[in-house]
């Protein structure tokens, strides 16, 4: 039965081959943007090496200090973190990093630019990197202070011509590190591991950071399972609730421990962001946000099948005269634009990869290698069916209505 | 003819509304993308009110334990500070290559910025603060519009001398002339917020737009920077700019932070040409608006296409209507015109929805920082370019309306 419903819509879009190219442009195209959006957004936030074990990992980005008159939000403190973030119940290992940090070097002269990051040996247990050459630094080197670093193989290529790199020295901002470690690239799209140079955070010139609430590091839990978020959220919540104030212009400090997904969907939406409902919020913007996108498209599609059904009135009469009951011609007709968004689909889908590897190539987010996968290739297919659903469905419900006397006539109005 | 036209559309109303809404959609989008240009062209043409060639801004990180929350307030740095940047100032000065250098709280093109706003007259008055010393006029190359920069004549006196740009000066003085105008602040409303100082005002300079060609222009304020501490706001300026030589080489910039790192190890230094931070701040600008343009020009050309089929296939369909007209001495253009009027009655309808509804935009804030002039002009040029676009669409159509003779057409099936 689906065999004779494929046959029949194949033949029909073939007969009108404008049209049916009209359409696949449009569907193609939409799906496009849609697919390089969702590709996008895959890359920013779902689990992607290093960061293997996203789903039991928790960071605490920001902190928010709010009073009646001011409100100051930055990253969360040295101080913040290690006083108050240690030994949660059910958190595993804890680690700190700092933000991202432009530095310029000079070797031969001219400037190169790397982004420093500071962090403890803990860092590289909850993180899986991997290492090209070397290791890296340990809990001793973080104790002792020494001027040691992982780089990146950007950071080699620019600084050693990409020769093997361990054991010489990069100076930057005025300070010289021996190089014990080299790890492949991370896309700088991710907060949590992207970076040039990694040193220990003993390393800083001054102690300043010791004492800081808020300032420029994260804090990472690795939570024993991926069940136990709730309970570590309450608990560090519950701890900063006694953090005493550190200046009276404020009254209330906020400093939740959350994903990349939670923590950007707080910085959308409020301050408050030990709200959770945040997320929800931002999942919902987007569906509205490709909904709103796929307006015009559905629309335009919809107007050339209304258009087309006038065209092939006298058909659907003989069809209905012959017996055919409205649920089948519906079916036919879904059927038909299913097939035409899938064939748009797979279309869209190989426009795709070209604009990501064209994304990739032009540098657009440093380091960043875009690519269709498994996930973005099932989120398209869905699309296409949502698509072709969307724009099927009025077309469909204007032909069941017709009746077979007048649509023999081709007086379909 | 228009009432004709007006029933024929109406005759026609069910299919009619589609092509309407699909034409208002449009509408739509080209106002967002349209207002979106002319917005971002409008910017580019104003005067950027300083010159970025031969400038290095070095950022200065001080890294003091003694700063940040708990110890002393944000806004005042300790003692010692202003004199040890006032020492880098005069090291730097000494270059061979330096022309002039001068200290400045935030560069152009930097990222930071402090927001501020007077209350005078019972009137407040938000603008762009800065603070910078006396060479910042002569090493940014700004244009004074009016008056002065700031020098030793502020020496001693009893108010704080101010310069602002052309577009804060209108807004507090109107037409009157602003130099010498003396700014008397409101007492503040509680009494945890310090009384701000008398201010007096020296020069007007054209404009400041620090966050480059791209950036809206807002109102701007400068405060002097000297050795004395500052009575309100933010304390030490952490930029230096530096202005060289022409044909000063790259290599430059080693030596300058070399001898800053030297001099102040303890302190982080950033050094680059404000070339180069103009192209990363138009790199980062330029992707969002060239994908939003590209996408909406996908989505145009869909309906283009989209809409050139629905006519064609609307016409094919009245053929013999067509024909009896003709039969009945209707001349070709006539028949034209009749095709591209119920198109243009059309378009008409959805703009006219479409007007009401984008009058709502300015009302719900939609477009925040958007004048007027930009936003009318945005929607001006949408009602051209969605007039040209259903006369493009309906152009071929129109031509095959009457490529058959009435003979024929009236027998057409």
């Amino acid at each position: 039965m689906l065999k004779n419903y494929l046959l029949l819509s194949w033949r029909i879009l073939w007969r009108r081959r404008f049209f049916t190219g009209v359409s696949l442009f449009g569907i193609s195209l939409t799906l496009v943007v849609l697919m390089v959006a969702t590709a996008l957004l895959d890359h920013t936030f779902a689990p992607m090496a290093p960061e293997v074990r996203q789903d039991r990992t928790l960071v605490i980005f920001n902190g928010t200090l709010i009073g009646p008159h001011s409100v100051w939000r930055d990253g969360a403190g040295f101080q913040l973190i290690d006083r108050y973030a240690r030994n949660l119940a059910n958190v595993e290992r804890v680690a700190v990093i700092s933000f991202p940090e432009e530095v310029f070097s000079y070797p031969g002269g001219t400037r190169v630019q790397s982004s420093l990051r500071r962090s403890d040996a803990e860092y590289w247990r909850i993180l899986d990197f991997e290492f090209l050459e070397g290791g890296p630094f340990a809990d001793q080197d973080v104790h002792n202070g020494s001027r040691v670093a992982v780089i990146n193989a950007a950071t080699r290529d620019r600084f050693f011509g990409g020769t093997a790199a361990v054991g010489r020295w990069i100076d930057t901002d005025g300070q010289r590190f021996r190089v014990v470690g080299v790890v492949s690239n991370v896309s700088a799209s991710r907060p949590v591991s992207s970076g040039d140079i990694f040193v220990p955070y003993t390393t800083a010139k001054t102690d300043a950071y010791q004492g800081r609430l808020l300032g420029s590091f994260m804090g990472i839990l690795l939570a024993r399972r991926p069940g136990d978020f709730p309970g570590i959220k309450a608990e560090l919540a519950s701890r900063v609730k006694t953090v005493p104030m550190p200046d009276k212009d404020y009254e209330h400090l906020y400093a939740p421990a959350e994903t990349y997904f939670e923590s950007v969907a707080a910085d959308m939406f409020g301050q408050r962001s030990d709200d959770t409902s945040h997320a929800e919020r931002l999942v919902v913007a987007i569906v509205v946000a490709a909904l709103l996108f796929l307006l015009l498209p559905t629309v335009n599609l919809v107007n050339l099948n209304v258009s087309r059904i006038m065209e092939r009135a006298s058909e659907i009469g003989v069809r209905k005269a012959f017996g055919a009951s409205t649920g089948t011609l519906v079916t036919q007709f879904i059927v038909e634009n299913v097939l035409l968004t899938l064939i748009g689909g797979a279309i869209g889908l190989v426009l795709s990869a070209a604009v990501l590897k064209a994304i990739t190539a032009a540098g657009v987010i440093e380091h960043a290698r875009l690519a269709l996968n498994v996930r973005v290739f099932l989120y398209g297919l869905g699309l296409s069916l949502v698509f072709g659903l969307l724009s099927g469905v009025y077309p469909a419900w204007r032909m069941a209505r017709l009746t077979p006397v007048s649509a023999l006539k081709g007086a379909a109005r | 003819m228009m009432r004709h036209l007006l029933r024929i559309v109406w005759n026609r109303r069910r299919a009619n509304a589609l092509i309407a809404i699909e034409i208002l959609l449009s509408f739509l989008v080209l106002v967002v993308v349209l207002t979106m240009t002319v917005y971002m062209v409008d910017n580019y043409r104003q005067p950027l009110g300083y010159v970025y060639d031969n400038v290095w801004a070095v950022r200065i990180s001080i890294n003091d334990p003694e700063e940040g929350v708990g110890t002393v307030p944000r806004d005042r740095t300790p003692a010692g500070q202003r004199e040890r940047i006032d020492t880098l100032m005069h090291l730097v000065r000494d270059m061979p290559d330096v022309v002039s250098v001068s200290t400045v709280m935030d560069a152009p093109y930097s990222r930071s910025g402090w927001v501020s706003a007077i209350a005078t007259g019972g009137r407040t008055y938000e603008f762009s603060a800065n603070r910078a010393s006396d060479d910042f006029a002569t090493t940014m190359h700004l244009t004074l519009a009016r008056g002065r920069w700031f020098g030793a004549a502020d020496d001693g006196a009893a108010w704080e001398p101010a310069v602002v740009n052309e577009r804060l000066a209108r807004e507090m003085f109107g037409g009157q002339d602003p130099i010498g105008r003396i700014v008397q602040p409101d007492p503040p409303k509680t009494a945890s917020v310090r009384q701000q100082p008398v201010m007096r005002v020296v020069g007007v300079i054209s404009d400041y737009r620090k966050g480059g060609e791209f950036s809206p222009p807002t109102n701007w304020l400068f405060y002097r920077s000297t050795s004395a501490p500052p009575t309100l706001g933010p304390g030490v300026p952490r930029n230096l700019v530096v202005r060289a030589k022409p044909g000063t080489a790259a290599a430059f910039e080693a030596r300058l932070v070399e001898r800053l790192n030297t001099n102040a190890p303890d302190m982080s230094f950033r050094a680059r040409p404000l070339v180069l931070a103009r192209a990363a701040v138009l790199r980062e600008g330029l992707p969002p608006l060239a994908a939003v343009a590209l996408v909406a020009a996908f989505l145009l050309a869909m309906v283009g296409l989209g809409l050139t089929g629905v006519l064609w296939l609307t016409v094919t369909q009245r053929t013999r209507e067509i024909g009896l007209r003709r039969a009945k001495g209707a001349t070709i253009p006539n028949i034209q015109h009749q095709v591209l009027g119920e198109v243009l009655v059309l378009t008409s309808v959805a703009v006219a929805v479409g007007a009401v509804v984008v009058a709502q935009f300015p009302l719900l804030e939609v477009f925040g920082a958007v004048a007027g002039r930009v936003y009318l002009a945005g929607i001006v040029l949408s009602v051209g370019c969605i007039c040209l676009l259903s006369i493009a669409c309906a152009w071929a159509p129109s031509r095959l309306a009457t490529s058959l003779p009435p003979a024929e057409a009236l027998r057409y099936e």
